[in-house]
């Protein structure tokens, strides 16, 4: 079937190899002798659409093949099954002239030269890009508003803190005006200023230059400031595609209240389940001494009545309520979508 | 190309600041690489103080004998081949002992040039310098203190084939160290296979006749060092085995490609870090 | 004794980084070896080219014997604690260590000896048994020595304890030359040479002489020339008593640079 859509992923897989090997001395000498391997389906059948122009989120907990999918895309990894198709190039067909088309930045670590100065570093990847001249001013001018670089072009890259680095890296994979932009957890370990510049820059870019951005990230302000629409994986495979609205309904009805208890043994008087019968999962208490946090759907009982409800039984310091965060949602959705455990 | 040569060019100057700003880390280097040399050689005249040349025999016959003005002369040569390609081409050995197993190669990728070609370029090794220094020095210093007789047989016109025919030995030593670092596309490191097939070099610093026949095949046809340092020095002072200079471009192509298969193949099969 | 328990995980984890990374050893030996084999033909065409039977000497037997024999003593008494620590001290890992209610020197010791245990148990058998061969089938009959067999791994042993404290203080010295691997190269060049890792001590005349007197001799002269049968028994008690003195003065002088070392440190803290 004919497509135009700007990304098309269809039935994409990835199997590595993985040797077994048992812990300790014995183990290590047993595995040199005769090494048992393992087939893992890193990336298992995984298919969507991506439009030009739009942001999508692509999500999942760790070792959920994110990174693996982004890898077949950007033509890093060759995928064992299935294709995908970007700008209508088969990445690991026509490596070298499908690349010019996008932008890559890895977040865990720069793709910049260490030793080189950033000016520097962006001649190199001007020549490399074949950048006309005129165009290489025309997008480091723009670069420059976007993401602030004029205080810090100058110095070695290994110099500069996180947030510049990451800034100097994204503006790195923008200097020959990719249509997709992929960017791998672009906001890890940055304070909360440096966040913000970032999800500012990349909504701007996007903007003005239509440009496509495919985002992995673990912060969920990220997706909720940035992507209308996200793509969720979990061991391999899609488990949800839509808007972020729509998983929010479906799934992120759950809040978590966190407060102290005055006395430890006044926790029995918090009878939740009896008083809103909640199902077992629609409910979690944890508690570390006078500390405890509960985490419930809103289905069942509303933050006002649950609220109500502790108060009316307990003496509490610091009440907080919390959204689920997006380790909870995804947790949720995968037992949500049936898969089996 | 000429891409490639502007980005080399870029990398170069990087260096060479480096350099300026490391000054006693390279001068240490650098006298380090010279000290190696000099017990190599001090360890030759040591030797040679004891017998008059060296002999090959056969039978108890001697078929042929090195001065060592002559043993001087072809271990200098081997060390220009061998200091061009450190010189520029010595990115290679971090792929296969860190590049390929942390994943580092992933960058090489993401870029629209040739990822070969972008590895080679982006480090120019100026320890490289002390090898190439040693190398020239003793070459002008064999010819210089050669005896009259042996000097006559030179003949410098033969400069031309054999300056042509070093590029073609640098390949060598960038080929076999292309293809055995591709190797940790499958096996993630390979940088001590590498190692291996690179120590056999230390064969081609002294005449090739000495060897037996198996370390002679494997020198001049297998990994062929020999191509690189005996056979064009013996070439320049006496004229002999003017059939190497085909053979060594001939044999570098093969290997050359040979190493570009590898490395084609490699780039597919390669798996990243992490998941 | 129970106060070297606490080292022994430290072996433990030698022995496994060994056998982890052994294929790669095996490599990289097998390069390393190669240098060897070099030198086994230059000096057949040398010994051919010469009007004696032996020079200095030596028959063209015992170069053979002396070229693998002082490869393998090399590589087994060999101690790079001086990169590591080096390198830990010029990352400032090695305050890590310092904090921990252990010797410095005996951690990396002990860790260092579960690497020997591999290496040695992985080359010392074929490298010795093919020299046995070759003995064997030039002479006509077996040459092996128990005794002297035995005292070539006294002796060894000797040699590593000293390369290892020579190592270690020189290891420390990189909180005062803040530059490690050309010093590094320029150490193992010149250590080479006059340790007669290249050629034998005995080809350098009067120089050679006073060489076999100074600690280089002790890390490969030594040993080697034991294991060939080349000294008689007064000649191996005082080599062997040299070895001992000189390894004293070693852990002696670590110790010293360490002390000098730690006040340095405390200098450049904060």
């Amino acid at each position: 079937m004919e497509n135009n859509s700007m990304i098309h992923v269809e039935n994409l897989q990835k199997h590595f190899k993985k040797a077994i090997k048992e812990p300790g001395l014995k183990g290590s000498i047993k595995a040199l002798f005769n090494p048992k391997y393992d087939v893992v389906k890193a990336v298992d059948g995984i298919s969507f659409d991506v439009e030009a122009g739009e942001i999508i989120g692509f999500i999942g907990p760790n070792g959920a093949g994110k990174s693996t999918v982004i890898k077949m895309l950007t033509g890093i990894l060759t995928p064992s099954e299935g294709f995908c198709r970007i700008n209508g190039h088969i990445p690991t067909e026509n490596r070298k002239a499908y690349v010019k088309e996008i932008g890559v930045v890895f977040g865990q670590r720069t793709q910049l030269w260490w030793d080189l100065a950033l000016r520097e570093t962006y001649m190199v990847l001007k020549e490399i890009y074949d950048v006309s001249d005129e165009d290489y001013e025309k997008r480091m001018a723009f670069l420059n508003e976007v993401l602030d670089l004029e205080d810090f072009i100058t110095s070695p890259v290994r110099t500069l803190s996180l947030g510049q680095r990451m800034r100097a890296d994204i503006a790195a994979a923008l200097l020959h005006n990719p249509k997709v932009l992929f960017l791998d957890e672009p906001t890890v370990g940055l304070d909360v200023v440096a966040k913000d510049n970032i999800r500012k820059a990349i909504q701007l870019i996007n903007k003005e230059s239509g440009t496509t951005v495919i985002l992995t990230t673990h912060d969920l302000e990220d997706i909720e400031l940035l992507c209308k629409r996200i793509v969720m994986v979990d061991k391999g495979k899609k488990v949800f595609d839509g808007e972020l609205s729509t998983l929010r309904q479906q799934y992120g009805q759950m809040r978590e209240l966190t407060f102290e208890l005055n006395k430890e043994a006044d926790m029995e008087k918090l009878t939740y389940d009896q008083k809103f019968n909640f199902a077992e999962d629609d409910l979690k208490l944890e508690t570390k001494g006078n500390e405890v946090k509960v985490r419930f759907n809103t289905d069942i009982a509303s933050v006002e009545e649950m609220l109500s409800f502790t108060l009316s039984k307990v003496h509490v310091k610091d009440i907080s309520v919390k959204d689920a965060d997006i380790e909870e949602i995804i947790r949720r959705l995968y037992k949500g979508g049936g898969e089996a455990v | 190309m000429r891409k490639y040569f502007k980005l080399h060019r870029i990398f170069i100057a990087q260096d060479l600041k480096k350099l300026m700003e490391y000054k006693v880390d390279f001068l240490m280097g650098a006298i380090g690489f010279v000290l190696v040399q000099a017990v190599k050689i001090l360890t030759l005249g040591i030797i040679f103080a004891s017998i008059p040349a060296l002999a090959y025999k056969v039978n108890g016959q001697v078929v042929d004998s090195w001065t060592f003005n002559e043993v001087l002369f072809i271990y200098g040569f081997s060390l220009i081949p061998k200091g061009i390609d450190h010189l520029l081409f010595d990115n290679l050995w971090g792929m296969g002992y860190w590049v390929v197993a942390k994943g580092d190669f992933d960058k090489y990728l993401t870029r629209p040039v040739n990822s070969w070609f972008y590895v080679l370029t982006e480090k120019f090794c100026v320890d490289a310098f002390g090898d190439l220094f040693v190398g020239i020095v003793l070459v002008v210093y064999s010819v210089l203190s050669m005896p009259a007789d042996i000097a006559a047989n030179i003949n410098w016109f033969r400069l031309i084939p054999v300056a042509f025919v070093i590029p073609f030995a640098v390949m060598i030593y960038t080929s076999v160290k292309t293809a055995t670092a591709a190797i940790s596309f499958w096996t993630k490191r390979s940088g001590h296979i590498t190692h291996m097939c690179y120590m056999t070099n230390e064969f081609a610093s002294y005449p090739a006749k000495i060897y037996n026949n198996v370390v002679k095949t494997i020198i001049t046809y297998i990994l062929p060092f020999a191509l690189t340092a005996y056979y064009p020095a013996i070439y320049l002072l006496r004229g002999e085995s003017v059939w190497s200079l085909p053979v060594t471009i001939g044999v570098s192509a093969v290997l050359f490609f040979i190493s570009q298969l590898v490395w084609k193949l490699g780039e597919k099969a390669y798996e990243s870090a992490g998941s | 004794m129970s106060k070297l328990r606490k080292y022994t995980p430290f072996t433990r984890a030698g022995i496994m980084e060994s056998v982890t990374y052994r294929a790669n050893f095996l490599f990289f030996l097998l390069g390393e070896i190669m240098k060897c084999f070099v030198m086994f033909f230059v000096w057949k065409a040398v010994f051919d080219s010469s009007s004696g039977e032996t020079l200095f000497g030596f028959s063209y037997d015992n170069m053979v014997v002396y070229l693998f024999i002082s490869f393998l003593s090399g590589y087994i008494t060999y101690s790079d604690g001086s990169y590591a620590i080096g390198k830990e001290i010029l990352d400032g890992s090695v305050v890590m260590r310092m904090i921990k209610p252990i010797d410095f020197d005996m951690c990396f010791l002990f860790q260092e000896l579960g690497n020997k245990i591999i290496s040695f148990s992985l080359i010392f058998l074929p490298i010795t048994a093919g020299v046995e061969i070759y003995r064997f089938v030039i002479n006509g009959r077996l040459m092996l020595d128990i005794p002297m067999l035995l005292l070539f791994l006294v002796s060894m042993v000797l040699a590593y304890g000293i390369n290892f404290y020579f190592n270690l203080s020189y290891g420390f010295l990189a909180f005062f030359l803040k530059n490690l691997w050309g010093t590094d190269i320029i150490k193992g060049a010149v250590v080479d040479f006059l340790s007669g890792a290249t050629i034998p001590l005995a080809f350098m005349g009067g120089f050679g002489y006073v060489l076999q007197f100074l600690p280089f001799a002790s890390l490969s002269y030594t040993p080697v020339m034991i294991y060939m049968g080349m000294y008689g028994a007064k000649k191996i008690i005082f080599y062997l008593g040299l070895q001992v003195f000189w390894l004293v003065i070693f852990a002696l002088i670590s110790k010293l640079v360490l002390k000098l070392a730690m006040k340095r440190l405390v200098v450049h803290g904060g």
